[in-house]
């Protein structure tokens, strides 16, 4: 696939991050246009997560700026950037394991006020994910990895973003989960929704994406169409385990 | 949770000292029914008459462990402070209605100026606790453990100082706006006040349950309690939510400190050492950080205390607080998770 | 090899200390010993105001108990809020084992009886001393054993709680089951005076008992100071720093916090040996909350973990809680004409003390490199929200 010709949605600009004296992102400059797949691809450590979560307001960049929809959001609080559309689905999943699924869906709403948008939804995302719809009042702690794995996703959508987040949505799941995920990722791309995607499993994530950029201990070192990179022989060696 | 936890413990090996821990544990609880049954058989009208004593202060330890329970949740700090907040309550609440508004003994007007008063009460407690949040704790927020409980140490010696200067070092006498009358249920004399005590507590209780459970807001606080950054990601301003639940906290305190001096007829500066560890003791009790579990703590300590002071074969009244404190540290080492709770063993 | 450079100024850091601590207890020996007797009454007057010889003797107590509870909060990390309890278990030692208390008994060891008091039992100091730390670490263990597992704020609750019976125990003991124990708020008295080989120092002799608790601090001093920087020292810091990462090393971590614990306890227990010696007697009403928390404020103003840094600490806090709030009190309200009750503004500056020192200045005036490293480490990197820092360990 290749990149789509629609206005930018999220510009990063040559963007430091760092903890302490550790620099984990340095001078990243990337691009996420409206309707697009990104996917954000690298071994451990280089800088995909702490990339996601400044755009998310977790964590304050030391340079550079972030902006999205023409609005500069660097430096803006995590809250405050949920209002303006980003909803982000964390590394680890994060659900609020000693809540209902049905309250953790609530939560992802959270900022929402119109109830009956919220409502509906809500009957999209149990419709992507039915096995929440069983299991609604259970608490999220006692439900299998791949089920939280749907209810963290779940619960980004319900905040309606304009651009989804997605840190490692199939970290430690089944293959056939695997595959379900990412299927629905390409469904919620269809009904219109931006997404922001980083993976350790980059083959599946470069297949799916319009565009992508790889790092590399902080650094950008490719970027280029999903399709193309996925067939890059280099990028096989070095991360796809080829 | 319980299912993961027992099938843990069903894998480990039953060391001598897990059974030492399980016989002793039998032992005492076995003393204690032996004794409390001793007192039942030998005169069930005491017994009765003490039990309904011991509800009426279980109720305001409720109140004060719930203060503990909230803020222990949210940001896992024993706020030390928060009994001489409820001694501050207590004192602001003589120091208004008492003092500055005359009311001394019930009539009408005095009972509407009492309630009055008690949402004032409820305020300055709150704004002080916030207060308390905004200047101190919030920056200690990421610092090592210790700091952040010294500090709450602090400033319990400060908010002390503070009713010290307010109403000097000895304890002083409130003329109640409620009335000292009582009347006898099957030989049992209740008080009147215990009934008013009760028609406070019980409904502020199930407010703040509804607030926790049931509102936005409360959907927050429980959020932010479990896990901040994802909170963040679901659009709550976490530094929000915690101010909110401190001025629940302090709201709650407001109302005991006022409710106790309305009840007990005195205030002292030191009043809230003491019954802050008791609350405390209330809040492990129940599982610290579940709100049921400081209501069902309260109570159970307030019992505990009556029966340990008033029945005619027990303790007496002057080993009180060491009951109390003996039973923290045999829960400490029993059930460090409290009756509702969770394990609180550090994971390591 | 840059491990030995600052060991050796280290030890000359602890030299200069350790003849500056001399110096001012010979300084005041001496003063009271030959000096002051002979002064005239303007120099006796100020110094029995401003550095009574026994406010100086107490002073030296406070240090044993902040080097003590510096041992569990300090070289450990573990927030105790009730040492209290050990000075009164310590004092009651003393109290039982050198009085005419059991009157029924009749036991002498190498004591030291007054006369017409033989009854009762009567140790030797030392052997005193021996015991009433021993028997403050079979209490150390008791507490610390269960607790220790559990969180370490838990802890701090737990020792609170012990800090309460343990005084209240003291307090109500004139009867325990129909025995007396403790002979309740009147406490003991009339404690045998000290015999060192022969040497009796009289329930006046005010410069020797100085100069006895004095050296008992030293001893302090020097023993806190081989324990940190031994094995045992190394792995409580390494505790402090990072319980996780220690235990991965191989630091055994209940029995090393146990360790600091029972040996904290033994400071204490040590110190109210001496200071029973000292007034000879023990009353449990001295026993409370506030005092727990200003040995609290001691260690942290100091320097948690360095133990000149608790000496100093302790020093002035001592000295202000003493002598200094009434003496300067006095002097502000005699020049400005005012009348500000200065004592009762303890309260306020033990808690600001402590509220400020953690705010601003966590490491305390006399820090040591390394607590200062592990106290301010959420300084480093401020802007790693609190899930990173989770997560990164």
């Amino acid at each position: 696939m290749a990149r789509l010709n629609t206005p930018a949605m999220l510009k990063i600009n040559d963007l430091t991050v760092g903890y302490g004296a550790i620099t984990a992102v340095k001078g990243l400059t990337l691009e996420v246009r409206e309707g697009e797949i990104v996917s954000l691809i690298g071994s451990n450590g280089a800088g995909k997560s702490t990339t996601l979560r400044t755009v998310s307001g977790l964590l304050k960049p030391k340079s550079g700026n972030i902006e999205f929809l023409g609005e500069k959001i660097d430096g803006i609080a995590g809250h405050e950037i949920v209002a303006k559309g980003i909803c982000h689905s964390p590394e680890g999943r994060r659900i609020f394991p000693k809540m209902t699924v049905d309250e953790n869906l609530d939560l992802g709403a959270y900022l929402r006020k119109d109830a009956a948008a919220v409502k509906e939804t809500r009957d999209h995302v149990l419709q992507l994910f039915p096995r929440l719809q069983e299991r609604i009042n259970q608490k999220a702690g006692t439900m299998s990895g791949g089920e939280q794995q749907m209810l963290a996703v779940g619960r980004a959508l319900m905040g309606n973003p304009k651009l989804l987040i997605l840190d490692e949505p199939s970290m430690g799941l089944a293959p056939v989960l695997v595959d379900l995920i990412f299927e629905t990722i390409e469904e919620i791309r269809k009904s219109g929704v931006t997404i922001l995607l980083v993976e350790q499993n980059a083959l599946a994530a470069l297949r799916i994406a319009d565009y992508a950029y790889v790092l590399e201990s902080g650094h950008l070192k490719l970027e280029g169409d999903g399709s193309k990179l996925a067939d890059d022989p280099a990028i096989a060696q070095a991360y796809l385990g080829g | 949770m319980t299912s993961v936890a027992s099938g843990v413990a069903r894998k480990k090996k039953v060391t001598p000292s897990a059974i030492l821990m399980r016989a002793s544990m039998i032992m005492i609880i076995g003393v204690a029914v032996y004794w409390l049954g001793l007192n039942l058989t030998s005169d069930p009208r005491q017994f009765a008459q003490v039990t309904v004593n011991g509800l009426n202060n279980g109720l305001l330890y409720a109140l004060i462990a719930l203060g503990y329970t909230l803020v222990y949740g949210i940001i896992e700090l024993i706020n030390f402070a928060h009994g001489d907040l409820f001694m501050l309550g207590a004192v602001f609440s003589f120091a208004v209605l008492t003092e500055a508004l005359g009311a001394t003994g019930p009539s009408a007007t005095n009972y509407a100026l009492l309630l009055v008063v008690l949402l004032l009460s409820m305020l300055f407690c709150a704004f002080i606790n916030v207060s308390i949040e905004r200047l101190a704790y919030r920056r200690l927020r990421n610092a090592p453990r210790l700091a952040p409980l010294i500090t709450a140490v602090g400033m319990s010696f400060v908010l002390q100082w503070i009713g010290l200067k307010w109403i000097g070092s000895n304890p002083v006498n409130v003329n109640t706006v409620l009335p000292s009358s009582d009347f006898e249920v099957a030989g049992v004399v209740i008080a009147v006040k215990t009934l008013i005590i009760f028609a406070v507590t019980i409904p502020l209780l199930i407010v703040l349950a509804f607030i926790v459970n049931k509102t936005r807001r409360g959907r927050a606080m429980r959020a932010t309690a479990q896990d901040k950054d994802a909170s963040r990601l679901m659009g709550i301003d976490v530094n929000q939510t915690i101010t909110f639940t401190f001025a629940i906290a302090g709201a709650a305190a407001g109302a005991a400190g006022l409710m106790w001096a309305q009840t007990t007829g005195t205030v002292a500066y030191n009043l809230g050492f003491q019954l802050g560890l008791v609350a405390f003791t209330a809040a492990v009790l129940g599982g610290v950080g579940n709100l049921y579990g400081a209501v069902l703590g309260g109570i159970i300590i307030g019992l505990i205390q009556s029966y340990n002071d008033g029945l005619a074969i027990g303790p007496g009244q002057r080993w009180s607080q060491t009951m109390v404190f003996t039973l923290l540290i045999l829960l400490m080492v029993y059930r460090p998770g409290g009756l509702l709770g969770e394990t609180a063993q550090e994971k390591v | 090899m840059s491990n030995t450079a600052p060991a050796h100024t280290a030890v000359s850091g602890n030299r200069k200390w350790a003849i500056g601590f001399t110096s001012v207890v010979a300084f005041f020996f001496i003063l009271n010993k030959f000096i002051l007797p002979e002064a005239g009454s303007g120099v006796q007057k100020f110094f029995n105001a401003w550095f009574s010889l026994t406010s100086m003797a107490e002073i030296m107590i406070w240090i044993i108990m902040a080097l003590g509870l510096n041992i569990i909060v300090g070289y450990a990390g573990l927030l105790d809020l009730g040492y209290v309890a050990f000075w009164a278990l310590g004092g009651y030692v003393a109290g039982w084992l050198m009085s005419p208390f059991f009157s029924g008994l009749n036991i002498n060891f190498f004591g030291n009886p007054r006369p017409g008091l033989e009854f009762g039992i009567h140790f030797h100091v030392f052997l005193v001393l021996i015991l009433g730390g021993v028997f403050t670490a079979i209490w150390g263990v008791i507490i610390g054993g269960p607790t220790l597992r559990l969180k370490s704020d838990y802890l701090a609750l737990v020792t609170l709680g012990f800090g309460e019976i343990i005084p209240q125990f003291m307090l109500n003991g004139a009867d325990i089951a129909g025995y007396n124990v403790t002979n309740g708020a009147q406490g003991i008295g009339g404690l045998d005076d000290v015999n060192l080989f022969g040497y009796v120092i009289g329930t006046f002799a005010l410069p020797e008992k100085f100069l006895m608790v004095s050296l008992m601090a030293g001893a302090m001093i020097f023993f806190s100071i081989r324990l940190r920087d031994g094995r045992l020292g190394r792995a409580w810091l390494a505790i402090r720093e990072d319980e996780l990462a220690a235990s991965m090393m191989g630091v055994p971590l209940w029995r090393t916090k146990f360790a600091s614990y029972a040996i904290g306890a033994v400071g204490g227990g040590i110190g109210g040996v001496g200071f029973a010696i000292l007034v000879g007697g023990v009353y449990a009403d001295r026993f409370n909350f506030v005092i727990s928390i200003i040995i609290l404020a001691m260690v942290v103003m100091g320097g948690m973990g360095n133990v000149w840094g608790v000496v100093v600490g302790a020093v002035t806090l001592a000295w202000i809680n003493s002598v200094g709030l009434i003496q300067v009190g006095e002097l502000v309200n005699n020049s400005f004409g005012t009348n500000i009750n200065f004592p009762s503004y303890q309260f306020l500056l033990f808690g600001l003390l402590l509220v400020l020192m953690m705010l601003f200045r966590r490491e305390g005036f006399i820090p040591e490199a390394r607590i200062r490293m592990v106290m301010n480490e959420d300084k480093v990197d401020e802007e790693v929200s609190d899930e990173t820092k989770i997560a990164s360990k």
